[in-house]
């Protein structure tokens, strides 16, 4: 137990392993004792939300990987999926100043989605991505007013 | 956008388009035109899955002698919609400085019927009644829009059995549960006449007849009779059918989709700003992006793939990033050597 005690005192890296005999204590869901037995099934979905917590804290989403060069580039976005990426490369691969971009999901049981830039001399990586996602923002904002257009004009013909 | 017009095709400089074909107080029919197909399944994924509402999340039973076991009915509970209205000013529960939960990140809900009569005794989502402060008067109320103003049954009790419990309804997305889903269903389509042969249909003899035809088919132009395919042709117009589950009005999932769209964009623009696009850690030895020589990433030579030493760089006679000096082969004229 004094040993058990001793280790806990050494700062632990976010991320890395917990040694077995600590898992008993840093798995036990935090409120345990408020909780009555007759509970949902939550303590996993508990569990789960306090790791993505400390993601989101601390950990930086999209990360440039290595081996990239200015012009052309790779990144990796943490919580990330089809939803994003497949629109995040088309609206990159519109960008005239782009010679090619994909998006990638390595693994499916990983939350992570890559993206892979090569822009012509002049731009960078980082700079159609910048501009990609703030085009997308733009579509977005369109998309919004012409709903909202259509749905006050839809009111108005069905009322009147 | 400020791309040059000429570079797109007519119809899609004019940018995109929407006509609501049927709307009221369940569902919402529309059609998005002038857009790409990641576009519009990116919307449609959104809806189906991040728009937070609010579900039953924790259950604590007092009493429960009825025929269901206490975990059945708290998973029925969750599955209960509860009005969203409002949820933009709660806190999810992990965000919430509070031990637990509290007025500004949860709402809770009490339920007490036992059957006092002769006949079983129906417990309707009516019958679960909000307590205590809430962020407003109608955040976390059961959603009831059948006639009876009953709502979803939850259980039945016979003579002298009860039923009491406290629920905490959470704020949540449906990537974690279905239950915070606020869609009952999202239809998506494009292409009625399969002109693009992205389907491929099943048949005894013959499709034409044994398929019906798709409720857009009139909508658009058949193809003609021995039309040649038109390999270069993208989809182009996408008929959406968003139907809620109660929790939010229909037009209201269309709006927040795309809102959450884009606070993940801002999200992450914000955050490329702020590290100022350099996002290299030392010492990550995660994977890795093609590899052609050694550029100005300052990563030694001796990880590429073929092995040429680190002094020589990618930039010198290769090419740049021309087509062919990008690949992970073609790096330095002297990558074999």
């Amino acid at each position: 137990m004094p040993r058990a005690k001793a280790k806990k005192e050494e700062p632990v890296e976010a991320g890395s392993d917990v040694d077995m005999e600590e898992a008993p204590t840093s798995h036990q869901p935090e409120n345990t004792d408020d909780m009555s037995v007759d509970q949902d099934d939550n303590d996993e979905e508990e569990g789960f939300e306090e790791d993505e917590e400390d993601e989101e804290d601390d950990v930086q989403r999209v990360r440039l990987l290595p081996g990239s060069t200015p012009t052309a580039a790779s990144f990796e976005f943490l919580n990330e999926g089809h939803t994003l990426g497949n629109a995040l490369r088309y609206i990159i691969m519109k960008n005239p100043d782009v010679e090619f971009c994909a998006y990638a999901i390595p693994h499916p049981s990983e939350a992570k989605m890559n993206v892979r830039i090569q822009t012509f001399e002049g731009t960078t990586a980082i700079q159609a991505l910048q501009k990609g996602l703030q085009d997308l923002q733009e579509l977005c904002d369109i998309v919004t007013d012409k709903f909202i257009d259509a749905r006050e004009r839809y009111a108005a013909t069905t009322s009147s | 956008m400020d791309y040059d017009p000429m570079v797109m095709d007519d119809a899609e400089a004019l940018g995109p388009v929407v006509k609501i074909s049927q709307a009221d107080s369940v569902r919402v029919k529309y059609e998005l035109s002038n857009a790409d197909l990641s576009f519009a399944n990116s919307l449609r994924r959104v809806m189906l899955a991040e728009i937070p509402t609010i579900a039953i999340d924790l259950v604590e039973i007092e009493e429960n002698s009825s025929v269901l076991a206490d975990e059945f009915i708290s998973h029925r509970l969750g599955l209960i919609p509860l009005n969203a209205e409002g949820i933009d000013s709660l806190l999810y529960a992990r965000d919430c400085d509070c031990d637990g939960c509290c007025e500004h990140c949860s709402v809770r809900l009490t339920l007490h019927a036992k059957c006092t009569g002769e006949e079983n005794m129906h417990v309707f989502a009516r019958d679960l009644v909000p307590t205590g402060d809430r962020i407003n008067q109608v955040l976390g109320t059961p959603i009831v829009s059948d006639a009876e103003g009953l709502g979803p049954l939850i259980l039945k009790l016979r003579p002298g059995q009860e039923i009491k419990l406290e629920c905490i309804a959470k704020k949540g997305i449906a990537k974690e549960h279905a239950k915070w889903a606020p869609s009952a269903a999202i239809g998506f389509e494009y292409d009625p006449h399969n002109k693009l042969r992205h389907t491929d249909y099943w048949y005894e003899s013959d499709p034409k007849a044994e398929w019906p035809p798709s409720e857009y088919a009139a909508w658009e132009e058949p193809p003609q009779e021995g039309e040649p395919f038109d390999y270069d042709a993208v989809p182009n117009r996408f008929y959406f059918n968003v139907e809620s589950a109660g929790a939010l009005p229909p037009d209201v999932i269309v709006s927040e989709g795309i809102k959450v769209i884009q606070q993940k964009l801002a999200g992450l623009i914000h955050e490329l700003a702020e590290e100022g696009g350099d996002g290299m850690n030392g010492d990550y030895n995660g994977p890795r992006s093609p590899e052609y020589g050694t550029g100005a990433d300052g990563f030694g030579g001796y990880t590429t793939p073929f092995g040429n030493a680190g002094n020589q760089s990618s930039w010198g006679g290769a090419g740049g990033t021309t087509p062919y000096g990008t690949t992970p082969y073609g790096a330095g004229q002297s990558s074999w050597s």
